[in-house]
């Protein structure tokens, strides 16, 4: 009788003990975003205009951007581009960037095109949208990273 | 036990008949719209959608919903900002309200008015300078079973400032069934018939008719990518039984000055066949015609041609090139 009523009483309290730990353990949880890292050689793999897909209908290999380490970047070729131009470039925010800000060299102003930073297929791609000419026109060009491993 | 068996086999079987014929009757009768034939420039101008709801609904249930009404017009009218969209019934009048741009379509995950871009497409026009503007009521309305209404949504809007023969579009749903693509009772959809606006400056922007030659998207600039489209079925032309369809390109500045020019045969001016006669060329004019970083161009002037470079096709089927011009507005 006596077991039967200790045995549970013991396993409330070893629940309610490793509950509690757990809660440590979670709040001692590091949730920190990581720092967006967008360094590296980038070729486009997707070009929309206007929501229609002109991938297949357009010669992209030469639409490659260099992302460099000390916070420049600069264009292969000639590639209709927000820049045409290299120049610098920085994010929104190390961890939550919506935009890429890119200061080309000779221009006053920057230039902005809207981030983002998502992983299609395995592959880590990085989406900037932007107009090139008139505003009612909106591109989006879809990066992947040159011989990446991910 | 086996005849139990049967019977409420039978039970199930009628059951999902009624529940089908059930379905099949519920939901938003056929879209018609009352649209005038003509309007000039910038006039304010009332188009009329009539349509009306046929709640079938196992009592005592009810149906609750806002109603959805959607428009198709050319960007260039600005409508977002100027059209005013009413709606009145036995069950009520009110003003209908555009659905912000941050609200998601939950079936599409866009916003309401590229849902509807999507999912209705441009109907009959041809060439796309295009928005759907959807709008919802401000109040919910309450159906019972058998309450047949007809209802009515006004559109006010004004036309813009281009001359233009155009076939508008418009949208009528129920909020709560969203836009889903199998749903055919929920969501009603109708194009005008040709609407045209007249009295404006420069020239008619034909959406209707086939052009033997079009570019897109219809405003861009000279750093824009542009689609240029040759239509070979459209009339009987010298290229008619050509499969390598060719362009000869001139561009010109603001001062109408000769800017470039690309005259050849080669990969780099071939237009490529989408079947159905139809041949297009992507390209980004600025590096297409080398330009210098200070040219701009305001126009271009071209011909469509055979693989030899003489047979060629202008504007109207004539010896006048197709022209484009560069502008946003």
């Amino acid at each position: 009788m006596n077991i039967n009523f200790l045995l549970p009483a013991v396993f409330m309290v070893v629940g309610l003990a490793s509950l509690s730990s757990c809660e440590d353990e979670i709040s001692n949880m590091s949730t920190a975003e990581t720092e967006k890292d967008i360094t590296g050689s980038w070729k486009v793999v997707q070009l929309t205009r206007n929501g229609e897909d002109l991938s297949q209908r357009l010669d992209l290999t030469d639409f490659r951007i260099d992302f460099n380490p000390d916070g420049t970047y600069t264009l292969a070729d000639q590639l209709p581009f927000i820049a045409d131009a290299p120049g610098t470039y920085r994010l929104s925010d190390p961890q939550y960037p919506f935009a890429l800000i890119l200061t080309p060299e000779g221009v006053q102003e920057d230039v902005v095109a809207r981030f983002q930073f998502p992983v299609v297929k395995g592959k880590r791609q990085l989406s900037l949208s932007f107009s090139l000419g008139c505003e009612s026109n909106s591109y989006q060009f879809n990066f992947e990273r040159e011989n990446q491993d991910l | 036990m086996k005849r139990a068996k049967n019977t409420l086999l039978y039970f199930y079987l009628v059951l999902g008949l009624f529940a089908t014929m059930f379905l099949v009757h519920c939901g938003l009768t056929a879209l018609t719209v009352t649209v005038p034939e003509q309007a000039t420039v910038n006039e304010r101008v009332t188009f009329v959608m009539h349509s009306g709801a046929e709640p079938r609904i196992e009592e005592p249930g009810t149906y609750t919903t806002q109603l959805l009404a959607g428009i198709m017009v050319p960007k260039s009218w600005n409508a977002r900002a100027n059209a005013v969209l009413t709606f009145t019934s036995p069950k009520g009048n009110g003003t209908m309200r555009m659905i912000p741009d941050s609200e998601i379509e939950p079936v599409s995950g866009v916003s309401w008015h590229q849902a509807a871009k999507n999912m209705f497409g441009i109907g009959p026009n041809l060439v796309d300078d295009f928005e759907w503007i959807v709008y919802r009521s401000t109040q919910s309305y309450t159906f019972r079973n058998n309450e047949d209404i007809s209802f009515d949504v006004n559109v006010e809007c004004n036309v813009g400032e281009e001359n233009m023969l155009v076939r508008l579009g418009f949208y009528v749903g129920s909020s709560i069934e969203n836009l889903r693509p199998e749903d055919t009772d929920y969501k009603k959809v109708a194009f005008s018939r040709v609407f045209e606006v007249t009295g404006g400056e420069g020239d008619l922007i034909d959406f209707v008719n086939p052009q033997l030659a079009t570019v897109q998207p219809v405003r861009s600039l000279d750093n824009d990518i542009i689609t240029l489209t040759f239509d070979a079925g459209v009339a009987h032309t010298v290229l008619d039984n050509q499969d390598a369809i060719y362009v000869t390109i001139q561009c010109f500045d603001e001062d109408g000055q000769l800017l470039a020019e690309v005259n050849e045969q080669t990969d780099k001016t071939r237009l490529t066949s989408i079947g159905g006669k139809r041949f297009l060329l992507d390209f980004w004019p600025r590096k297409y015609f080398n330009l210098e970083r200070n040219q701009r161009i305001a126009r271009l002037e071209y011909f469509c041609t055979d693989a030899s470079g003489t047979q060629r096709v202008g504007y109207g089927n004539t010896e006048a090139p197709f022209t484009y011009t560069f502008r946003c507005q």
